[in-house]
């Protein structure tokens, strides 16, 4: 049932191409129109505020969200090809983002999304990841993107810390002795993290930008990008880009997780921020 | 002549005037239907361009004169930024370097055509309090060469628009308009 509804959906879309004597193939142009652009076309789609050929509806306009273009789209935007979401899932994510009453809709200056950017920057000559968290802020008269958290892993063994040994430490009567035993602790460049505070959490955006500023951080390239949603009450979904043959691409839905409370949202959210604090 | 065709849609884009004031954030979708021709316009313009340079029975001297005309729709500073499928690492080139690049390929026949698709994104507010918006185009470039090597690709083009209220003076008027301008492309091929 659902891959012929989605065969209605193609075909409604190739029909909708305009009828142009031209030498390009018809069949792949009806391929890049049934693709899902621009995160921006994904908005609209999951909105249900453009048609077939991407032109916008308003307010005004009949189909603007209405409930039948929206399922008519919502169906598009997973990603085919991933059996990790269960069909069950998306009839419930269908099902409470066209609730009758209070329908989800998603919007770009909603907050609750953000984008992970993995790039390439060499560091005193090598290439090394470094991933980047960007999220939409408000600035004088618009809004920009800005970086909101960064990790790299070659920072991270810099702060590795062991807790479950009683490990090097300052004793509790340093303090008499005017810390003099600091010259001890900072021998130990390789355990350094130990003499921090317990709730001391890393930050490598820190790091990212010291390291930048002092040239020995230098940008490369950006490998992927992809968007994180937690705008949709009780779900989240991750969004990324499929450029691949087929009807089945552009920026579409490729997980897919039901949270039931904040601790669950706040729990994933440090997962993907790779916060284990 | 090229620039009257521009003054023209300018003029007719502030003809095509509304209630809303500059310092509103929000644009009509009249208005945003005006901007989006005219973007488009521009666009249009970029391919015939790109069509033309890259065409290898263009003379030099013609292509070079084409080159300063493509480069004039771009704001300063605007970058190429291109990947194919086998190699995701973007390259970033300046306008002019991407135009000389298509110019000097290495096949003895060219044919550049482009889908007769596009899509326009909504337009957001800058901190500058311009505005800003995408236009995605797909272009098929074919290159052969006289020993029979062929090479195909299909590329999408993420073309950047900014878009701005300008003001002129025409017979002792002020006239305010919409101005469009090119920025940052990104070149990506696809599979399609």
């Amino acid at each position: 049932m659902r891959s012929i509804n989605l065969l209605y959906v193609f075909v409604t879309i190739l029909l909708s191409c305009p009828l142009r004597a031209q030498l390009l193939d018809k069949d792949d142009e009806s391929k890049l129109y049934a693709e899902t652009k621009q995160v921006n076309q994904f908005f609209r789609r999951f909105n249900g505020e453009e048609d077939e050929k991407g032109e916008r509806y308003y307010p005004k306009d009949k189909q603007y969200r209405s409930d039948k273009l929206r399922k008519k789209y919502i169906g598009i935007l997973f990603d085919a090809s991933n059996s990790g979401i269960s069909p069950d899932l998306k009839t419930q994510f269908v099902k409470d983002v066209l609730d009758k009453t209070e329908p989800a809709i998603l919007n770009f200056h909603g907050g609750n999304w953000f984008s992970e950017v993995h790039t390439t920057f060499t560091m005193n000559g090598k290439s090394e990841p470094v991933t980047l968290f960007m999220e939409l802020e408000k600035d004088h008269q618009g809004t920009k993107w800005v970086i909101s958290k960064v990790h790299a892993d070659m920072f991270t063994p810099y702060f590795k810390r062991d807790t479950t040994r009683v490990g090097k430490f300052l004793h509790p009567l340093s303090h008499e002795l005017d810390f003099m035993n600091l010259r001890k602790a900072f021998n130990y460049t390789d355990s350094l993290s130990q003499f921090t505070v317990k709730r001391f959490v890393p930050d490598h955006l820190t790091v990212f930008l010291y390291e930048v500023k002092k040239g020995n951080l230098k940008f490369k390239t950006v490998e992927e990008v992809k968007f994180h949603f937690f705008q949709i009450n009780g779900w989240y979904f991750e969004l990324s880009e499929f450029n691949r043959s087929g009807y089945n691409t552009g920026w579409l839905i490729s997980n897919l997780v039901k949270v039931n409370n904040d601790a669950e949202k706040n729990l994933l959210r440090k997962y993907l921020y790779y916060e284990s604090k | 002549m090229h620039n009257y065709k521009y003054l023209f849609a300018l003029l007719f884009s502030a003809l095509m005037m509304e209630n809303v004031s500059a310092q509103t954030a929000d644009i009509s979708p009249e208005r945003k239907q005006a901007i989006d021709s005219l973007a488009l316009e521009k666009v249009r313009d970029l391919s015939k361009y790109i069509s033309i340079i890259g065409n290898k029975k263009t003379p030099f001297s013609e292509a070079t004169r084409v080159m300063d005309r493509a480069e004039e729709l771009f704001a300063p500073d605007s970058e190429m930024g291109v990947s194919s499928l086998n190699r995701k690492e973007i390259s970033y080139y300046k306008v002019r370097k991407y135009f000389e690049r298509l110019m000097a390929l290495n096949y003895d026949r060219v044919t550049i055509s482009w889908y007769d698709i596009h899509y326009i994104s909504d337009l957001e507010r800058q901190p500058d309090g311009r505005y800003v918006g995408v236009v995605t185009i797909y272009q098929k470039f074919e290159g052969t060469s006289d020993d029979g090597m062929k090479y195909k690709d299909t590329t999408k083009k993420d073309i950047t628009i900014y878009v701005e209220r300008k003001k002129t003076q025409i017979q002792g008027r002020i006239i305010e308009f919409w101005d469009v301008m090119l920025g940052d492309i990104r070149v990506s091929e696809t599979s399609a």
